[in-house]
């Protein structure tokens, strides 16, 4: 195994793991408040329709990205509306979400570009070293560079998630409100407030999650491009602790296996194909089993918060 | 009020949902003026589908419709575009009615069929071979609609109890040699690629003519041609996938592309354009089906043309003639409904003479003799 094949399979591990970490980190900011999410899948398929319209009509990707932030939003109002106004069953609420936002963005494609067939392309955020004048094949000077400003901030939001958690007063208040909300409450915390907050957090880096698919990674728009990538942060979340280091791990560690099996089926090696496609699957159950089923993560997630309730 | 106000607007969004299921009509302007005349010919198998429409159906008031189900998008510039655009432009030649619905999962492939059969449909098309068993169990359910299997089996309209299913079928081998012939002259690093969506009977015949077709010529210009193993995305729309895996194939000396896989290839272009964008050079190409895709990518040299509309269009007129089912349609050089694209100014002359020749052995049967 050549240092090349390493050097590209890592630089392909990060790739395919920054939009599985915006909406990990998506997941962790809805669970820690105490909503458990399961509608990531819905909520990036919008933005993703809806960054890449709003960047083929401007052609600007970063308002691209902004504008499926907003979406992701917008639609995860829904979301918070009917769990956290009307306390109704999230893991419900959360599968509405995955059906309905897919839908609504293939209604949206079509009613934009009508019954066409046509492919439509649009013009990819620049990476970092396009942008600076930089080209070197040097491993580190790529990975360093060769990536969207979208990659950056991605890791950017993990380290200020780690921090915001565990070092702020803020963000205690915050994960208190997921672990017992009736103890916050008294304290003065608005639990309601927290929740609403969580959701317009969620909304929008799944959003972004969804919209640097067709503005940073592929030039085109397919329905169905998020692929289970909502599903996969959920997974990522429990994998990382709710932690914000531990959902960069995780997010790395599904990139690394998908980048993995895709390199290995070209290598070939003689070995069935299907064998390879195994590989993210026969990963994810040995990691599971490695590092168990300890409850780690916040007390109240998933139960309503009724303030008059006892 | 707030609470009946939400109940509103989840019934309005559920109501978009449904909308959205269905990817939006393409009527076509011929319908309103279907042909009257009786048609002059009944479709046989093997028949020479370029050749112009027989005349129209007799029935005056009797409004056609055909609806095609797809498991990748309709917009995919690839395999979903062309099999689109060859419903639409069958169907306004003969004055038909058209419907689909695409990015179907394969657990909705019979209830999306079924239900145009409930919706009276005349003709159920389905591109690829992927649908065969939800072809076979609706046929038999509904025997009087029409069902055309694009890349069905050969032995697949036997398999229909009550004879009403047509097998289109490219020859997969011709359509690999198409392809295989001009990347084996192209190629300068002797490594070409194939990118595939599902490991199916077509796709695999398609892999094999390319790759032996590109060995075959290699040798004839004295140099040695490999085809790296054939990959699969697992899906049709998985565009990222298409990235990464011709970034892998690219990194392994690919520089010719040839692919079966719908959006997935869209991805693989994107790929080689970035890395032939990073050279500076164009050499990297891609060779592009089923339709002509000459000018959507700069990597784009040719594509191999497989002209379904054609097919497509002997479905419909034996189904106006009620003479429809029980045979396979194939698609060859011979008849015309296979062919080369428009070739690309990256290719050179002389090149471009050599298959050019190459092609007419193909047609004459004295390829690889």
């Amino acid at each position: 195994m050549s240092w090349d094949f390493i050097s590209n399979l890592l630089l392909a591990s990060v790739r395919m793991a920054t939009p599985l970490i915006f909406l990990s980190l998506a997941e962790l900011y809805s669970q820690r408040a105490g909503l458990v999410h399961i509608g990531l899948e819905g909520l990036a398929a919008i933005g993703s329709l809806v960054g890449f319209l709003v960047s083929l009509i401007t052609g600007s990707p970063m308002l691209g990205v902004l504008a499926g932030a907003l979406a992701g939003i917008l639609v995860n109002m829904i979301f918070a509306y009917a769990t956290i106004s009307l306390c109704a069953e999230q893991i419900v609420y959360g599968m509405a979400i995955n059906i309905f936002a897919p839908a609504l963005a293939a209604f949206i494609y079509r009613v934009y570009f009508g019954a066409g067939s046509t492919l439509v392309q649009v013009t990819l955020m620049n990476n970092l070293s396009t942008t600076l004048g930089i080209t070197s094949d040097n491993f580190l000077l790529k990975l360093l560079l060769d990536q969207t400003p979208m990659v950056y901030l991605a890791y950017a939001l993990v380290i200020f998630t780690a921090i915001y958690f565990n070092k702020t007063k803020s963000g205690l208040n915050y994960k208190a409100v997921g672990e017992y909300p009736k103890a916050a409450a008294t304290l003065g915390i608005n639990v309601i407030g927290v929740k609403y907050i969580a959701c317009i957090i969620c909304g929008a880096l799944a959003g972004m999650g969804g919209a640097f698919l067709t503005t940073c990674y592929s030039n085109t728009y397919v329905d169905g491009n998020v692929a289970g990538r909502g599903f996969i942060a959920l997974a990522a979340v429990i994998f990382g602790r709710w932690s914000g280091g531990g959902v960069l791990l995780a997010c790395l560690f599904f990139g690394f296996c998908d980048a993995l099996q895709i390199r290995l089926q070209v290598g070939s090696f003689g070995v069935p194909y299907q064998f390879f496609q195994m590989i993210p699957y026969i990963a994810t159950v040995v990691v599971l089993a490695l590092i168990g089923m300890k409850k780690a993560g916040p007390k109240g997630a998933g139960k309503p918060y009724l303030r008059e309730d006892r | 009020m707030m609470k009946k106000l939400f109940a509103l607007l989840l019934s309005l969004a559920m109501v978009l949902s449904l909308a959205a299921c269905s990817s939006g009509t393409a009527d076509t302007d011929a319908a309103a003026t279907a042909p009257t005349e009786a048609p002059a010919s009944e479709p046989v198998a093997d028949a020479d589908p370029t050749e112009a429409p027989a005349e129209a159906p007799t029935d005056e008031a009797k409004e056609f419709k055909v609806a095609m189900i797809c498991d990748s998008s309709i917009s995919d510039g690839g395999w979903g575009m062309s099999c689109y655009n060859a419903m639409v432009d069958a169907a306004a030649e003969y004055g038909w009615t058209t419907e689909v619905s695409d990015m179907i999962a394969q657990s909705a492939y019979y209830e999306t069929i079924v239900t145009y059969c409930d919706l009276g449909y005349d003709l159920i098309y389905a591109p690829g071979n992927q649908y065969t068993d939800a072809v076979l169990q609706a046929a038999e359910e509904y025997p009087e609609v029409a069902f055309a299997l694009l890349n069905g089996g050969t032995s697949t309209p036997e398999q229909a109890v009550n004879g009403n299913v047509t097998s289109l079928l490219p020859d997969a081998q011709q359509v690999g040699w198409i392809a295989g012939a001009l990347a084996g002259l192209m190629t300068e690093t002797g490594t070409i690629a194939f990118i595939g969506g599902m490991e199916l009977d077509t796709t695999v015949g398609k892999y094999n003519g390319y790759a032996e077709a590109a060995a075959y010529v290699g040798e004839q210009a004295g140099k040695t041609v490999t085809t790296l193993d054939v990959v699969y995305s697992g899906d049709f729309s998985a565009s990222d996938k298409g990235i990464e895996f011709a970034k892998a194939m690219i990194d392994q000396g690919a520089d010719v592309f040839f692919g079966d896989a719908s959006a997935v290839d869209s991805g693989a272009r994107q790929a080689i354009d970035e890395a032939n964008a990073a050279s500076g050079s164009v050499s990297i190409y891609d060779i592009a089906q089923p339709s002509d895709l000459l000018g959507q990518n700069e990597c784009i040299i040719c594509s191999q043309v497989t002209d379904n509309a054609s097919l497509v269009g002997l479905c419909m007129e034996a189904v106006e003639n009620g003479t429809f089912g029980g045979e396979v349609i194939y698609g060859t050089l011979q008849n015309g409904v296979l062919s080369a694209g428009a070739i690309s100014d990256l290719v050179p002359a002389e090149i471009q003479e050599q298959y050019l020749a190459y092609l007419d052995q193909m047609i004459e049967g004295t390829f690889m003799q």
